[in-house]
């Protein structure tokens, strides 16, 4: 084989941060559940809900997702372009800024400085470290794409192209602000404006952040895994294409019956159920590509992972568009049903298809058998019960605590007051506490499976020479 | 509406025209078989 000294130790440092801060993530996520049914565990001022909610959010998406994003990026598109990267050190520059980034909105957000927008909480100076590292990540992956040997690109391509000018444009214009001192700075839009580019920001960077990388991940490790292609490469490109085409109009569906322009509202909302085409052209692809492969679920563990991350997809994208919906939004927007939504998102098919790709890396990276198959089998139970626990409950939770908002009495007064539907929510909290322990100790076996098979893993038979890497 | 609202559904209606372009491309007879190379070509990159 040609050794086209491909850099994985970029690849290996990617993952292990973006496990670590993985792990920060569902701690501080565990912790704030707890300070939810037992208010006294708030420690004021630094570790209260407000604070820590904020880093638990930015240690999950920016810190694992987006450095999964960077491991697998940097891995698939020397592979996919049969060229090392453009510039190693540019690479490894991105792996220190990252880290220094995610460091300083931690300790920022801890200290209370926000700008209050909901997953754009990192004042001004933080952005500006963000713009660099995405400006460093976006150069090194479209010059290596640029110097690519086949000029057809495959689908994962067009993923990671779209997610990197998508989350570039969003985070842009979302932040443009006014500094009034070097932590504190006023949004450039005002009122309602305001409200609707934050979450035109705020839905769109869950389809480039946490829609589109997954695809990405999941059209080349599927076919990886079970040694056969996709199902068809057109539906791919065309489920991107709407994809792309119907997703950023849909941030408004946030914002319904609000002072934002009725027409805008109705815009989001019919968008947000034609997205459920483009969505399900790729969970049918998905399952499509299993045709005569279906015996590897029950042999292959990774095919096991990526199909229920898929699977958690499809339900990710019926259910999202459903609550877009004026009427069912009036019922349950605002409710804890809303959480449970986006952790089926973020533990089922974010993480799903995260563990299963590093899964898939791990033994090419490192040039070593993974430890144990039972343990990342017992890892994906953990986290498959831990995170339906988690949704299952709050699912409920939401339900009952908007019928009883909505409860009245026949003079027309509320039946219940607002603490009695806080109270009722409290043993649905202590099961999504129970589930997010779970979960936790399903990461826990991931991180120990991990540290096993780097340490002492088997050497793989047929280590390649660019398995050592380069940097 | 304003001017600045038929603006935005010009926008949305200016890339519908050229999502449905990219679909009919996709799927035209003539690039059938090209249309599915990359899914193979994409398993040989060990």
């Amino acid at each position: 084989m040609e050794n086209r000294a491909y850099n994985y130790a970029i690849v290996r440092s990617f993952v292990t941060w973006s496990v670590i801060w993985g792990l920060v993530a569902v701690l501080v996520g565990v912790i704030v559940s707890l300070q939810m049914v037992e208010p006294d565990l708030n420690f004021p001022p630094y570790l209260t809900f407000g604070r820590l909610r904020p880093i638990h959010t930015n240690a999950g998406i920016y810190g694992w997702g987006v450095g999964v994003i960077f491991a697998t990026f940097l891995y698939i598109v020397q592979r996919l372009c049969k060229t090392p990267l453009w510039s190693d050190k540019l690479a490894k520059f991105q792996l220190w800024f990252f880290n220094a980034t995610i460091i300083a909105s931690a300790v920022t957000l801890l200290l209370g400085y926000t700008t209050s927008k909901e997953y754009h909480e990192m004042e001004w100076p933080i952005d500006v470290m963000i713009v660099i590292l995405w400006v460093a990540f976006a150069i090194n992956i479209v010059m290596t794409i640029l110097k690519r040997k086949d000029e057809q690109m495959y689908i994962s391509l067009w993923y990671m192209l779209a997610a990197i000018i998508g989350v570039a444009i969003l985070f842009t214009v979302n932040a443009a602000a006014v500094p009034a001192s070097l932590f504190k700075s006023y949004s450039a839009y005002a009122g309602t404006n305001d409200a609707n580019v934050e979450w035109w920001f705020g839905h769109n960077a869950v389809a480039m952040a946490l829609t589109a990388p997954p695809l990405a991940m999941f059209y080349y490790f599927l076919p990886k895994t079970t040694g056969v292609p996709i199902y068809s490469h057109r539906l791919s490109i065309t489920a991107f294409w709407s994809l792309i085409f119907m997703y950023l109009w849909t941030g408004a569906h946030h914002l319904l019956w609000t002072p934002v322009p009725d027409w805008i509202q109705t815009l989001a909302m019919g968008f947000s159920v034609m997205l459920i085409a483009p969505s399900w052209g790729s969970v049918f692809n998905g399952y499509l590509s299993m045709n005569g492969q279906w015996h590897q679920m029950r042999e292959n563990y990774l095919v096991k992972y990526l199909i229920l991350g898929i699977t958690f997809y499809g339900l990710q994208t019926l259910q999202g568009p459903m609550q877009a919906i004026r009427t069912f939004s009036a019922f349950i927007h605002y409710t804890d049903w809303v959480p449970a939504h986006i952790h089926m998102g973020t533990m089922g098919w974010v993480s799903m298809i995260s563990f299963a790709s590093i899964y898939f890396l791990i033994p090419r990276i490192y040039g070593r058998e993974v430890y144990s198959i039972p343990l990342a089998n017992l890892q994906f139970w953990l986290i498959l019960v831990g995170q339906l626990i988690w949704s299952i409950s709050l699912w409920i939770a939401g339900v009952l605590q908007a019928g009883m908002w909505n409860a009245m009495n026949p003079d027309g007064s509320l039946t219940y007051t607002f603490m009695e539907t806080m109270v009722e929510m409290y043993p649905y909290w202590w099961a999504r506490v129970f589930g997010g322990l779970i979960y936790m100790a399903g990461l826990v076996v991931f991180i120990y499976n991990l540290y096993m098979t780097v340490s002492k893993g088997k050497p793989l038979a047929t280590q390649t020479a660019s398995v050592e890497g380069r940097a | 509406m304003d001017l600045g609202s038929l603006l935005y559904l010009g926008v949305t209606f200016g890339l519908f025209v050229i999502f449905v372009l990219i679909v009919m491309r996709t799927y035209s007879r003539k690039r059938k078989d090209e249309g599915e190379i990359a899914k193979y070509r994409m398993l040989d990159d060990d």
